[in-house]
């Protein structure tokens, strides 16, 4: 087990206004989430000594501009000009979870005291994909002249394997979504709360890229989520219960840029990551009270589901069968809806969703009973990560 | 009808770099030719500047046959990538070789309804020249399937 298990907590959170489209600068959305964050610490801007982010605009074709489409470590200490800022990151190759994973060992190795972690994720206006030109350069020259333009496709070539290998039928991920749709109904900063979804809408829903249908894919969105995380003898004295990080992984599988549809590429990079936190942890998938997986496009849970180890290879599609992702079901899943209900806004509010619960402060749709929470912060292939947090520490 | 239409597609011409221009050559002249380590024997698709296998760095393009069958697909039916717009539904499928087990293809189904794109289904290569410099490998159902 990790030497340091339980040693750095989450306390407080911040959303910002869930908006379709860009409405205000997305640096107005960030810094909500993150005075939102530290206010429900009960702290004060000036208490904030460390940032981090993942800032990545997950579209292509659009003009990256810095307080607008993005809000890098660099805007952030332009807006909060902290007196006391001592540590800063911004990480490239594992998502936002690798931004909260830097925050923690920051902590552990005493260079800051409270870090602040935030993800802001901008809509662009037109094509999300927007993929213009004659050429096809670096690692799309093998793809894109076939037409595999976007994420969505690589995401869904790997799929139809699935699919087709363990000889299952896509109408099952039906109550994926609308579950998820019914869970984010109690929380109110998800973009589709109080919006209905039904089995029929989801099977009559047009398709995107098969077998991936309109509510298989994340809507884009503009909107902030933002994080504290302390020492764990700090959150003590703050104002939210601390939900305590037993454990973290990230995926260690590695895939050749330009190469696509690999389904084992996938399930390597889960069970990679999903080793170190089950390891460090001393916990396994059987005493997991509730589940946040990453879920821009559905297939992503089903990955994660199988590679963490919660069920078989090819069982996942049953496996959220029966209610058994429901809030009182025996592994209830998605709880905050997803972010095929509250919105692109990646893994940085299922990490929050897992420590709520893990504290007990996930409001109406807190579980009864939990102790042990996982996360898995992003789809497991490129940029996975995992975390345990646990309200008892250990 | 279930044909996709490509008439209308201005297909994204490929740029060869350092690593990939031996497989556009090799294209080019109808021959489908992938990156093979000298030292573990394994091939690789994408290149690579190493085997991913071994590490080694001695590695050259060598021809296979073109036979394989389906990996992986999807039907698109939503135009993301608009220069495919008029093409919809199309099936872009992943052909696993079988000179080349692990070595993975991006290709369309043509010249079939692309409701039969399956995982599993035999395929074989056929080349598509786009201009002068460049042909693309894509797939066609098997004739023989054996
Ligand atoms: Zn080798």
């Amino acid at each position: 087990m990790w030497e340091h298990r339980c040693k750095v907590a989450l306390s407080g959170v911040g959303f910002s206004r869930v908006t379709r489209s860009a409405e205000v600068p997305l640096a107005a959305h960030a810094l909500e989430a993150v005075k939102g964050a530290v206010e429900d610490s009960g702290l004060a801007m000036s208490d904030i000594d460390g940032l981090a982010t993942y800032p990545e605009l997950p579209a292509t074709g659009h003009a990256v501009v810095d307080g607008v489409t993005i809000v890098s470590v660099n805007c952030m200490m332009a807006m909060l000009k902290l007196p006391n800022l001592s540590w800063h990151v911004q990480v490239e190759t594992v998502n936002i979870g690798g931004a909260v994973q830097q925050a923690a060992n920051a902590l552990l190795a005493g260079v800051c005291r409270y870090a602040v972690v935030w993800r802001a994720m901008h809509n662009p206006k037109g094509t999300y994909q927007n993929l213009p030109g004659t050429h096809a350069n670096g690692p799309t020259q093998f793809t894109a002249p076939y037409g595999f333009g976007g994420p969505g496709q690589g995401m869904a070539v790997a799929y139809t394997r699935w699919l087709e290998r363990h000889n299952q039928n896509r109408e099952k991920m039906a109550t994926l979504a609308v579950t998820q749709r019914r869970h984010s109904h109690k929380n109110p900063h998800a973009y589709f709360c109080g919006q209905p979804l039904t089995r029929e809408d989801y099977l009559k829903s047009r398709m995107v890229a098969y077998p991936f249908c309109l509510y298989d894919c994340d809507i884009p969105v503009q909107g902030a989520v933002a994080i504290v995380l302390t020492t764990a003898d700090r959150a003590r004295d703050l104002r939210p219960r601390p939900a305590y990080l037993a454990g973290y992984g990230q995926r260690l599988a590695f895939e050749v840029a330009g190469r696509i549809g690999s389904l084992s590429s996938y399930m390597e990079g889960g069970r990679s990551s999903s080793r170190l936190t089950w390891e460090r942890s001393g916990f396994s998938p059987k005493d997991v009270d509730v589940a946040q997986i990453y879920d821009g496009f559905s297939a992503s849970v089903i990955y994660g589901l199988e590679s963490y180890g919660f069920c078989k290879e090819g069982e996942a599609l049953d496996f959220i069968q029966d209610g058994r992702m429901e809030l009182d079901g025996e592994l209830p899943l998605n709880t905050f809806g997803g972010s095929l209900s509250t919105g692109r806004i990646h893994g940085l509010w299922h990490i929050i969703e897992g420590a709520l619960q893990a504290s007990g402060r996930a409001g109406e749709r807190q579980v009864k009973d939990v102790n042990v929470s996982f996360v898995g912060a992003s789809a497991p292939i490129v940029q996975g990560t995992t975390f345990i947090f646990v309200r008892e520490p250990y | 009808m279930t044909m996709s239409d490509w008439s209308a597609v201005t297909r994204p011409i490929p740029v060869p770099n350092e690593l990939t221009r031996p497989f556009w050559d090799s294209a080019r002249q109808g021959v489908l030719a992938l990156q093979r380590c000298q030292a573990c024997g394994a091939f690789q698709h994408p290149p690579y500047a190493t085997c991913v296998k071994c590490m080694a760095i001695d590695l050259k393009f060598e021809p296979v046959s073109g036979k394989g069958a389906i990996y992986a697909y999807t039907i698109m039916y939503h135009a993301g990538d608009r220069r495919f717009a008029a093409a919809i539904p199309y099936a872009s499928i992943i052909v696993e070789l079988d000179d080349a087990p692990g070595a993975l293809l991006a290709a369309n189904l043509l010249e079939a309804p692309y409701t039969e794109a399956k995982v599993g289904r035999r395929v074989e290569v056929v080349f598509e020249p786009l201009n002068d410099d460049i042909t693309l490998p894509q797939f066609l159902l098997a004739r023989d399937t054996t």
